[in-house]
């Protein structure tokens, strides 16, 4: 009796402390986080996304984990205008939505193949994000994040009503899937591979801005913007541009979404939504490009388990939001605070065993 | 014409004149030492210079443009660098980075080309850390390259946010009070460093308080007193100039 | 055209109305963004709060209507406290960012438990003195309304007499616009921003009281009810108790008049319409503010 009692310990332990393992590897040493190059534990990350699917097959693992790439790319974006220059958006959401939008309706009205409206999601995220971008950028600290989520409810109260062009509060159905020359994202198992491979560009690509002249533009204007003016660095355009850019990944985020999903509708762009990808960004911990997506991770996960709670998945919510803003403000992914998290859980783990054996 | 050319300038803050009515010019290659006693609206007056504020009336030159009207950044691109009373680096980047950062102007590529890690811009990446090396070894601070830039102590602080300014090749510097809170030693180190950059052709205006500093580096002092320009001339004029004494003196009883 | 000016007495009646009560949201922002430069994003469920509370305890435990509001008001004022202790508190450090985000999850956690446990279809209360609207020359006003506009005004008068001429309130200003000065002199700024919390809970309580008898209180109404208070602050003038009440005022009777021009649909985007605008063209505010340094922006 007590062989087996030790051996189901041994095999929950396991299961909770790998995660927690993999997410100490991907916490960024805080003393050394400015070696911005790619290193080797970025190939053992691919390696580990490539074969994870095909290891865990399960097909829930498999279509959470779409709907987090999906996400990381949307916090990734974000990332750049809230991690690295320093801004606050509250209104992303809304340009997620606007790329799931083009997409839905290219797709089902003018019968434009995915592919072409997946980079015109991309595009109309941009120019809409660079028209209110020029007025809004002038703002800063709580009115940003205020005029942000204003201009996030405008879209929402805009999409809800025009019902001709977006299908109002039912939105928009019969999105197919997205295909590429005749290859077709159908499974779960394919949209992994999507998501996840469209997120792998992108980071690369913001890796490689990150490391270059223009992210630390990006880190000189979130720590002085007097200094950068006065080192030559356009401060309005870099905001901008930030802005844009985040906004680009949202619309290319939410067009992924709309084909994974099929239908396009208002409800999953609210203000919830905005407050749990800001809450990736958070956590992975501000200025680095891996948190993010860590924070995607565990966020996706969390929203899954909740999820089983039913009505008292908000208060939870609500109550696990608060926890993780004070418990760890920047963001889990420091190094301490992980294996702060590992020892608890193995101190956890400890206790029941010795109550188990008693 | 001179190579920066102020003309009546007048900047008020809620009532308050910071300057009023001040001309004055400053010579390609010279140093020029601006002083006064505390809140004769010095700062204000780089402020104005760099574009970070906008004056109420009058109009700035620089290499013969008006710059009056022009974006900060802008201003910056033409030429001029500063470092700032409240010592503004930024301490979310190395130290090399912030160096880096200073020389941004200069580099080339945008959005794109970054992103995509074109072949140029590796090159342009390594070409840019040598160089900011070599600044960083020019200041004494190479042995510290790799470390955050909030870590540095506060005088080496200073001097980063000087190399920065210097990254950019900038042809006239503002030092808006470079020396205070250094020690003796290091306040004699920046005098040195400063007279070289003089040397190699840079023109630089200085706001200051330590006389002694201003006096043995510049070539021509202003005074500033309540927003109004009251001596311009060598230093030794300047220092025997009846109404620049009583400024100090002045100030000093309603200071006691 | 016609219609317009039809519907005006009635618009303009019920846009005072609702003015008031967000002229009260927008004062619990004030009060506490004063005491503490945090934005408490869940001001709006103190209100619905107020109004379902004392809902269940007049039809639920069957109390008397005034003791009922009465003890409503103090549970949301308890919970003001609780807020206040447990996530602000332990924040109290962290960057606006963060504190935003608590703020947020607060509102989330709120709305959701009234949710759960009062259910969630929506509320309403007996007006206070019966239905029966009376006429002021070609406009019917619910007494409820004349009600609203009161109590507003006692409480507007309530707080400044408590701000200006009570030893606490005094040390609140104190705490508020000169936080060190205020420590140096004894006066703890956590305990001035808790009390700040409990006000503008009680507050937000009573205009949920006052409003639940014209529009019905739910339990996800309180959000966008917030948000509108804070908007109604800005508005006005930021920082100040004069600018939330005349933006409250002013938000509400420009939101209900735009009925008269756009689908009814689109009312709240009026009030997000109007923010941008403000803070763009002038963020200040109405009537200027003491906070923003409109040199920089």
């Amino acid at each position: 009796m007590v062989e087996t009692k030790k051996n189901e310990f041994r095999k929950r332990d396991f299961f909770y402390l790998v995660p927690l393992w993999l997410i100490s590897l991907m916490a960024p040493d805080p003393y050394l986080y400015h070696k911005k190059g790619f290193k080797k534990k970025d190939l053992f990350y691919l390696g580990v996304l490539v074969l994870a699917p095909l290891i865990w097959s399960d097909s829930h693992f498999h279509h959470l984990m779409v709907l987090a790439g999906i996400y990381a790319t949307l916090a990734l974006g974000l990332s750049l205008f809230m991690g690295y220059a320093g801004q606050i958006s509250l209104g992303h959401a809304a340009f997620f939505g606007i790329g799931a939008y083009t997409t839905a309706i290219l797709t089902t009205r003018y019968a434009i193949p995915t592919f072409l409206a997946f980079w015109a999601s991309a595009l109309s995220a941009a120019v809409i994000a660079s028209l209110i971008g020029r007025s809004i950028l002038k703002l800063k600290g709580y009115f940003l994040a205020l005029a942000t989520l204003g201009f996030g409810e405008i879209f929402l109260v805009i999409v809800r009503e025009s019902t001709d062009f977006t299908g109002g509060v039912i939105g928009i159905f019969g999105i197919p899937w997205f295909s590429v020359m005749g290859f077709s994202f159908d499974t779960y198992l394919r949209q992994y591979y999507l998501t996840w491979g469209v997120l792998m560009g992108l980071f690369i690509f913001s890796k490689n801005l990150v490391r270059s002249k223009v992210g630390r533009s990006l880190l000189a204007v979130a720590a002085s913007e007097d200094a950068a003016s006065s080192v030559g660095i356009n401060v309005p355009w870099i905001k901008l541009e930030s802005f844009v850019l985040g906004a680009a990944f949202s619309g290319l985020a939410g067009s992924l979404f709309a084909c994974v999903m099929s239908t396009a509708n208002p409800e999953a762009f609210s203000l919830g939504f905005t407050v749990l990808i800001v809450m990736m960004v958070i956590l992975g911990g501000m200025g680095n490009l891996y948190g993010p997506i860590a924070g995607a991770i565990l966020l996706t996960w969390v929203m899954d388990i909740l999820s089983k709670y039913q009505e008292y998945s908000l208060p939870i919510y609500g109550v696990i939001l608060i926890l993780l803003l004070v418990f760890f403000p920047d963001g889990i992914g420091t190094r301490f605070n992980v294996r702060l998290i590992y020892l608890i859980g193995y101190w956890a783990k400890k206790k029941k065993r010795d109550e188990g054996k008693l | 014409m001179s190579f920066l050319s102020i003309e009546r300038i007048t900047k008020g803050y809620d009532g308050i004149r910071a300057l009023d009515g001040v001309s004055l010019g400053l010579e390609k290659g010279s140093i020029k030492g601006l002083i006064g006693p505390n809140g004769a609206g010095k700062s204000t007056l780089f402020h104005l210079i760099s574009g970070v504020e906008k004056p109420d009336s009058g109009k700035i030159y620089f290499k013969e443009r008006e710059i009056t009207s022009m974006k900060s950044h802008e201003i910056s691109a033409l030429g001029i660098g500063r470092t700032f009373q409240t010592l503004q680096i930024w301490g979310n980047m190395t130290v090399v980075e912030n160096i880096m950062a200073g020389m941004n102007r200069r580099l080339k590529g945008g959005l794109f080309s970054c992103g995509l890690w074109l072949p140029w811009i590796r090159r342009s990446e390594k070409e840019a850390l040598k160089e900011a090396k070599e600044i960083l070894d020019s200041l004494g601070l190479l042995g510290k390259w790799e470390s955050m830039a909030s870590q540095l102590p506060y005088g080496k602080q200073k001097l980063l946010e000087l190399g920065r300014a210097l990254a950019m090749k900038p042809d006239l510097l503002l030092l808006d009070e470079p020396a205070s809170g250094l020690t003796s030693t290091e306040m004699q180190q920046l005098s040195k460093q400063i007279s070289q950059i003089g040397q190699e052709g840079v023109t630089i205006f200085i706001v200051e308080h330590h006389m002694g500093m201003v006096m043995e580096i510049a070539d021509e002092i202003a005074v500033l007193h309540n927003g109004k320009l009251i001596a311009e001339g060598t230093p030794d004029g300047v220092r025997r100039n009846p109404e620049v004494i009583e400024a100090y003196l002045k100030s000093k009883k309603t200071d006691a | 055209m016609d219609s317009w000016l039809y519907y005006f007495p009635q618009l303009l009646s019920s846009g005072i109305t609702i003015g008031a009560i967000y002229a009260l949201v927008g004062l619990g922002f004030v009060t506490i963004s004063r005491a503490s430069q945090i934005i408490n994003f869940a001001q709006g469920e103190f209100v619905m709060l107020g109004g379902v509370i004392t809902f269940f305890l007049l039809n639920g435990v069957k109390l008397p209507y005034p003791l009922a509001a009465l003890i409503a008001i103090m549970i949301v004022i308890l919970i003001g406290f609780m807020m206040h202790v447990l996530v602000i508190y332990p924040l109290r450090k962290a960057s606006i960012l963060i504190l935003m985000m608590a703020t947020l999850g607060a509102s989330i956690f709120l709305s959701s438990t009234n949710g759960l446990i009062f259910g969630t279809l929506p509320k309403t209360l007996p007006p206070f003195s019966g239905e029966h609207p009376f006429q002021i020359g070609e406009i019917p006003i619910l007494p409820q309304n004349l009600w609203v506009l009161l109590s507003t005004f006692i409480l507007l008068i309530v707080l400044y007499l408590l701000s200006h001429r009570t030893l606490l309130g005094k040390a609140m200003e104190a705490s508020s616009t000169d936080p060190l000065g205020a420590d140096l002199l004894g006066i703890s700024r956590n305990l001035m921003v808790f009390l700040a919390f409990g006000v503008s809970a009680g507050v937000g309580a009573i205009a949920g009281i006052l409003i639940t008898p014209l529009f019905f209180t739910n339990y996800s109404s309180g959000t966008l009810l917030g948000l509108k208070g804070f908007i109604a602050a800005v508005l006005g003038g930021w920082g100040k108790n004069s600018g939330a009440i005349l933006g409250g005022f002013v938000l509400g009777i420009v939101e209900s008049l735009s009925l008269a021009f756009i689908p009814s649909g689109y009312k709240d985007a009026v009030a997000f319409v109007i923010l941008l605008l403000i803070l763009y063209f002038r963020p200040k505010g109405i009537l200027g503010s003491p906070y923003i340094d409109s040199r920089r922006w």
